[in-house]
């Protein structure tokens, strides 16, 4: 029965007049590609910045824990859920936990999906992941999201913290969907593009940030 | 939805004396206009960026069955489940039979713009299941029972006191407040709750690329997130011009979109899903479904002409440059769609009879089609439209063939404007005719007409010429 609705559909728009499809230009050039590292950077922060996301700058990989403890006492945050993605992984944040007083939980610490989604709602002050690109272009971070890059961590909590390896950004998005989606075997389930902290204007047109998930984005890049 | 487009002429001069809305509105246009272009300045080159989108809207809507074809299979071979829909009905069954299939008490809605289209609140609510609309402002316009003022705020133009009082009313704060912030974090906290113990989200669908079968979201609140991360089923639907050939073409989309829609770069958050969560994956839905659905798109496909106002994006843009949603707002078009969108989109899927205020409501100045990102001709589509309901008229035929044999020979043109002057100036008081009865009334109701001369000009020039060359004589 279903299929025969798709043939039906199919059927009736294949049997219409055939279109002409028009002679697509190419893409305009984007001169964002010609940028040096420095420049990226800049444009990242500052097209960030116009959506109220902080970047802040570690030197290397040591420098990150620092920030972290930084951002931790000023926004009081006691317990954090963090990403085991390839960029937090090394960290050991647990561990780090222990010495600073803040209780860093992961996925894996559930029993099972609700406890897990109790806790991301209602237990965390933030959620800590990596990034797996930066795009300058509008001062995106993505996000590929897996076992070890959990969906919620980045939008349930009302602080997303994001540690973004400088060598991971690029200067436009089809830079970052030419490799993730290469592969048609192995495409991601889950795949997001953030630009700032949830945000809203529904009431009279007034902005207002943390609507939903984050109200405040930070971003840590490294290197 | 009800739909009330009949009623336009009635509600838009209800509206014009809405001095509320009139202000709002007056400053609408002009912040659109700014925020728009300065994002639009973000590119070296606009025009070229515009017509770039513009281009692949039309190649997709030219390739629409076979990208069709191409999107389901690739979204198949990810795991996603592909429900056709022939009709708004047939969707809602479906999504009804599932939530009680799965035993869900309620669902949460992503903002989209199709399963207002669907009518799908009202049909789950009257069959069981509470539906909660989660983007701020639909969730507001849900509480009021409105349609859309703004496809981008659809409840913008609310005053703060009113939304504090339906808050109040439905229990979603306790003490009265008209701070701004306060009522969104109210909101919040009211729908917080039903995140978490969600376990069926619907949502829309902005883009769906042919050649990965994956399907995009664009937000600025986060809800279709959680929409996507905490319920076990998700059911993304999607009017079946959604689609587009490639990734690249909808990245390039996303950029016109979010430029065009707020002013921004890039929306918040942008999804990507193709098919359901990996096995041991935290979160996430274990079952991915997209509803394809129709409801008169491939007929209107038929159409060649009439098809190109699948290319629309929902971008809204069209809404805030326009003179006549400018002083109306979004609701005498009576439908979920307003303003040029909803005048070129609700006549094909509402049918043009009771449509027929909506395609006639416009000054034909084409700002709507300027601003386009999509490159819909909303003043051909009125026209098209105009023409198919004037042509389905038999007595209008019949007049326009006979004016038409009227007007071709000089002879009987000037026969009968001679037999007709005089008719007409029967109507003239103090040279000038206010009104006349029966069918010419209309045309009288906003201008005058002089009363025409007993002669011609051309009578009147040859008896002067003749003069003049009696009197050389």
């Amino acid at each position: 029965m279903p299929d025969d609705v798709r043939r039906f559909i199919l059927r009736k728009l294949k049997n219409a007049p055939a279109g002409t499809a028009p002679s697509r230009p190419p893409l305009p050039p984007l001169p964002v590609l010609s940028l040096n590292r420095e420049e990226l950077i800049s444009l990242f922060t500052e097209n960030l910045a116009e959506q109220t996301g902080m970047v802040y700058r570690a030197a290397n990989a040591q420098d990150i824990k620092p920030h972290l403890a930084e951002i931790a006492a000023r926004e009081q945050v006691k317990i954090m859920l963090a990403a085991t993605d390839a960029v937090l992984a090394p960290l050991h944040l647990r561990a780090w936990g222990k010495t600073t007083g803040v209780e860093v939980l992961t996925a894996e610490d559930f029993p099972d999906r609700e406890s897990y989604r109790e806790a991301a709602f209602n237990r965390v002050q933030a959620g800590v992941t990596g990034a797996d690109w930066g795009v300058a272009e509008s001062g995106t971070i993505c996000l590929l999201h897996d076992r070890d890059q959990p969906r919620l961590i980045s939008i349930a909590p009302l602080l997303h913290i994001a540690v973004l390896p400088v060598e991971r950004l690029v200067a436009v998005y089809e830079q970052v969907v030419q490799s993730v989606y290469a592969d048609k075997n192995r495409l991601p389930a889950h795949f997001t593009f953030i630009t700032g902290p949830s945000m809203t204007a529904d009431i009279q047109g007034g902005p207002f940030k943390g609507m939903h998930g984050p109200r405040k984005l930070i971003v840590i890049l490294v290197g | 939805m009800d739909v009330r487009t009949q009623e336009f002429a009635a509600a838009a001069n209800r509206e014009l004396k809405n001095e509320r809305s009139r202000n709002f509105l007056g400053r609408l246009a002009p912040y659109f206009a700014r925020s728009c272009a300065g994002a639009m300045k973000t590119f070296p080159d606009p025009a070229a960026a515009v017509a770039c989108g513009r281009a692949i809207r039309a190649d997709a809507v030219a390739r629409l069955p076979d990208l069709l074809e191409q999107f389901a299979k690739n979204a198949l071979a990810c795991g996603a489940k592909i429900i056709w829909a022939k009709t708004a009905a047939q969707a809602n069954e479906f999504i009804l039979a599932l939530a009680k299939e799965k035993g869900v008490r309620y669902v949460a809605k992503g903002k989209s713009m199709v399963t207002e289209e669907m009518g799908l609140n009202e049909y789950l609510k009257t069959n069981g299941i509470d539906a909660f609309e989660t983007d701020l402002g639909e969730f507001i316009i849900q509480l009021l029972r409105r349609p859309p003022f703004h496809i981008v705020g659809p409840a913008i133009n609310l005053p703060v006191e009113e939304i504090r009082d339906l808050f109040l009313a439905h229990g979603v704060i306790d003490e009265p407040t008209t701070d701004r912030i306060a009522l969104g974090g109210a909101a919040r906290r009211y729908l917080r709750d039903k995140f978490r113990r969600l376990d069926m989200a619907v949502t829309g669908v902005n883009m769906a690329a042919a050649d990965t079968g994956a399907i995009f979201n664009v937000e600025n609140e986060g809800n279709i997130r959680l929409c996507k991360s905490s319920p076990a089923i998700q059911v993304s639907v999607m009017s079946l011009e959604k689609v587009v050939p490639t990734m690249n073409d909808a990245l390039h989309l996303l950029r016109l979109l979010c430029r065009h829609c707020t002013g921004q770069k890039l929306s918040s958050y942008v999804s990507i899903d193709c098919g359901p969560k990996k096995p041991g994956d935290a979160d996430g839905p274990e079952e991915l479904y997209i509803l394809i659905l129709d409801n008169g798109r491939s007929e209107i496909y038929r159409d060649v002409k009439a098809r190109e106002a699948l290319r629309c994006i929902r971008c809204g843009a069209c809404l805030s440059v326009c003179p006549v949603y400018g002083k109306i707002g979004g609701y005498p078009y009576g439908w979920v769609y307003s303003g040029p969108m909803g005048q070129v989109l609700n006549p094909l899927l509402l049918g043009r009879e009771q449509t027929r205020d909506l395609y006639f409501a416009t000054t034909l100045c084409g700002a709507c089609r300027d601003v386009c990102p999509a490159g819909v001709d909303h003043p051909r589509l009125f026209l098209h439209y105009r023409e198919q309901q004037a042509s389905s008229v038999r007595a209008q035929g019949l007049f326009f063939k006979a004016w038409g044999r009227l007007v071709k020979s000089g002879g009987r043109w000037h026969f009968a404007v001679r037999l007709l002057r005089p008719l007409i100036n029967r109507f003239a008081a103090n040279g000038v005719i206010r009104k006349m009865p029966g069918l010419m009334n209309g045309w009288f109701a906003s201008r005058n007409l002089p009363a025409l001369a007993h002669k011609t000009f051309h009578k009147q020039w040859k008896k002067q010429e003749r003069q003049r060359d009696a009197g050389r004589r």
